[in-house]
């Protein structure tokens, strides 16, 4: 059809664009963004895998455009609290058929603007529905489209176990919420899910993926593996049990990746808080996460149960200030786990200290050339026998949080409102909620 | 003395012999001030020298030829002499050299390979392919260094069905898929006839790129971190209609025209 008010040609095969609009908006809370993790390779037809995933644009708010955020449908008869396309929500609503999501997919792939699909639903009609759809879109582009390019889908909580096996032979990756760090706040706020239904999935996939690699299967099953995300701040957990649930999905259930999203209040209900979680504790957490799975921490070095991550001092540093006993060491004699442990010294920077040192002594002068970041490590560290920090706790504490994120402080006053407060409730970021599944 | 070379590999590699011996050498395969007084020399290539120069290099390091290609493809203008006080250590330390990361040569080297294998990388998401009238894909591109030829192998396990051209309009050189094989040409000018649906997929994609956006977190200086504005040029979705900060009129050339200071609808609990 020929839109002559914008003098563009669609093809009839394509998705309109208001619908294209719809089911945009009600993904992209989601935060996961990677495309990274499968090397499927081309069979004939288009596409393949980049292990490393790649990001095709990034928007305004900063973050990357890498795969096709769409959902299927955000018709949903579940009523979870915290989201917008809740059944109980006034809001446009639509649904794509399985060869315009296709269609889409590939067009867009072969001009190189996506790596991928990111396919979710709302529980449209029922559970069954809504991962049936899923199901058949993938399996469509896969043996229809012939397309090899990533898929990353979205389970649906309480469909059927044959249908979560059935995706998981065409999906790249699958994931499935946990939404909230602990069961009582899941019945609280998202009423018609619970813990098994998001767990039970998991560990299902899980199963399977291990049994498909022990008897050497051709094909694939899930080469990306499964990744979760949880929003922080819409209910009382500690940081301390976030993480401690964190590592529990990283080394028992396997996952691959486990996002946070910050809590932003969307609706007035007695059961939210009215106020925003601060991102920085988001960033914090993220800051954790990554000690878990590339710094070799054990989460009962970071933080006890029942409390939070401290907001001044990135996790590291703190527990470095914890362990004074340990420092300083001396980068040319300490082995890679320590430099590790080291504040500003990132797994870059270790393997670079580590090829270096092997041709020479290093010096505080090679590491400025050699671009190691030394504001936070030179209390950490000596090189070549020199130390040139501060070497009293209170000091290094005094020195590393100074300046940092204190803009904002100042005397409250008996007549400031919440948003003078710097928690402007806007309405679009009340929209973010969550930035939640849906 | 100055040894001006014309940026290949073999007349980089004469002029490397040339200067191995000169303690102030400096090489360059660009334009350089002279100062009063100043020797210089332009190297054309001799291939039996250059090969003779290969042979001893690649003895002394396997892999030293491949850091030589991306060195080359740099658009610094420091390059040349980048390359040569690299491959200088290379030649008197006597094996390979790329551990010791703590020596200014091998600093400045591997800088300058990551900053072109970087653009790459990019530029394998940066790439924006329009469809011809044939079927054909072009992407017009213009990279900081020369990677249109590196960029060829992704591109073709990736559509290896559809013929496509990456066009470096800055280089005036293209990297072609033609469905059997893949090479380089120069390549001035293109004209394209677009298929009819290409408006359309375009206006889809802004359409996306708007909407997936979230306003109420601008974060315009990590966007351009990411994705600097030098490279929008050819890229559909750009300028971001979203984007306060652009001049008005570029603002509404965009059709992707933001709407979401609409009212939201509430919910009703």
């Amino acid at each position: 059809m020929f839109d002559f008010s914008a003098g563009i040609w669609y093809n009839d095969g394509m998705i309109a664009e208001s619908k294209l609009k719809i089911l945009t908006e009600s993904a992209k809370y989601d935060v996961s963004c990677s495309s990274s993790g499968s090397g499927r390779k081309n069979e004939g037809g288009i596409g393949n895998g980049l292990p490393d995933g790649c990001c095709h644009s990034f928007t305004p708010d900063g973050r990357c455009v890498s795969l096709l955020k769409l959902l299927m449908s955000n018709d949903c008869v579940f009523d979870c609290k915290y989201c917008m396309s809740r059944r109980s929500c006034d809001v446009p609503r639509a649904s794509a058929t399985p060869d315009e999501v296709c269609e889409l997919t590939v067009d867009f792939y072969k001009r190189n603007y996506i790596e991928g699909l990111f396919l979710s639903s709302a529980v449209h009609k029922s559970p069954n529905y809504a991962m049936e759809q899923l199901v058949r879109t993938v399996k469509l582009l896969r043996t229809k489209y012939h397309f090899h390019g990533y898929v990353h889908l979205k389970g649906i909580p309480k469909a059927d176990p044959e249908l979560v096996t059935e995706a998981a032979k065409y999906a790249d990756r699958m994931s499935y919420n946990v939404e909230l760090p602990s069961e009582s706040s899941l019945r609280l706020l998202a009423p018609q899910k619970s813990k098994e239904s998001l767990l039970l999935p998991m560990r299902q996939l899980q199963r399977e993926k291990a049994v498909f690699k022990a008897e050497k299967c051709k094909g694939f099953f899930l080469p990306a593996g499964q990744t979760t995300q949880m929003i922080i701040g819409a209910s009382p957990e500690r940081d301390g049990q976030i993480l401690r649930l964190t590592e529990s999905l990283y080394r028992v259930t396997g996952l691959k990746r486990v996002y946070y999203s910050s809590y932003i209040p969307v609706v007035e209900d007695s059961v939210l808080p009215a106020v925003q979680s601060p991102a920085l504790r988001e960033h914090r957490l993220y800051q954790a996460d990554w000690l878990l799975r590339f710094y070799g921490f054990d989460v009962e070095e970071l933080v006890p149960a029942e409390e939070n991550l401290p907001l001044d001092l990135d996790p590291k540093c703190a527990w470095a200030l914890r362990n004074m006993h340990l420092f300083p060491v001396e980068v040319n004699r300490a082995p890679l786990e320590i430099l590790l442990r080291v504040p500003g010294i990132g797994a870059k920077s270790a393997q670079k200290i580590l090829s270096a040192r092997r041709y020479a002594t290093l010096t505080f002068e090679h590491l400025k050339k050699m671009r190691v970041v030394l504001k936070r490590a030179r209390h950490f560290i000596t090189a070549g026998g020199k130390f040139y920090g501060s070497d009293s706790p209170s000091a290094v504490r005094g020195l590393l949080t100074a300046g940092e994120a204190r803009v904002n402080a100042r005397q409250l006053s008996l007549f400031d409102s919440p948003s003078s407060l710097g928690m402007p409730l806007r309405l679009e970021a009340a929209r973010s909620a969550l930035t939640g599944e849906l | 003395m100055i040894y001006f070379f014309d940026g290949s590999k073999d007349a980089f590699l004469t002029a490397f012999l040339l200067a191995f011996r000169d303690e102030h050498a400096f090489l360059t395969a660009g334009n350089c001030q002279l100062t009063l007084g100043q020797e210089s020399v332009f190297v054309r290539a001799d291939p039996e020298k250059a090969r003779r120069c290969e042979a001893r290099l690649s003895e002394l390091d396997q892999g030293c030829m491949h850091d030589l290609d991306i060195l080359l493809r740099s658009g610094e203008e420091d390059r040349g002499q980048i390359a040569y006080r690299y491959f200088r250590f290379i030649a008197l330390r006597k094996r390979p050299v790329r551990g010791m990361l703590s020596e200014d040569a091998v600093i400045a080297a591997s800088e300058c390979m990551r900053r072109v294998t970087f653009e790459v990388h990019r530029f394998k998401g940066f790439v924006r392919f329009m469809e011809s009238e044939s079927g054909a894909l072009y992407a017009p591109i213009s990279p900081d260094n020369d990677i249109s030829e590196l960029l060829l192998p992704h591109f073709h396990g990736r559509i290896p069905d559809i013929p496509f051209v990456i066009h470096d309009v800055r280089r005036a050189k293209a990297a072609v898929w033609d469905g059997v094989h893949a090479f380089t040409a120069p390549l001035e000018r293109a004209e394209i006839v677009l298929s009819a649906d290409e408006e359309g997929w375009q206006a889809l994609w802004r359409r996306y790129y708007a909407s997936v956006n979230i306003p109420s977190r601008r974060r315009l200086k990590q966007m351009k971190g990411y994705m600097p504005v030098r490279y929008w040029k050819f890229m559909p979705e750009m300028p971001a209609a979203a984007i306060g900060d652009l001049p008005a009129k570029e603002r509404t050339a965009s059709p992707a025209e933001c709407e979401d200071d609409a009212p939201r609808p509430r919910g009703s609990s």
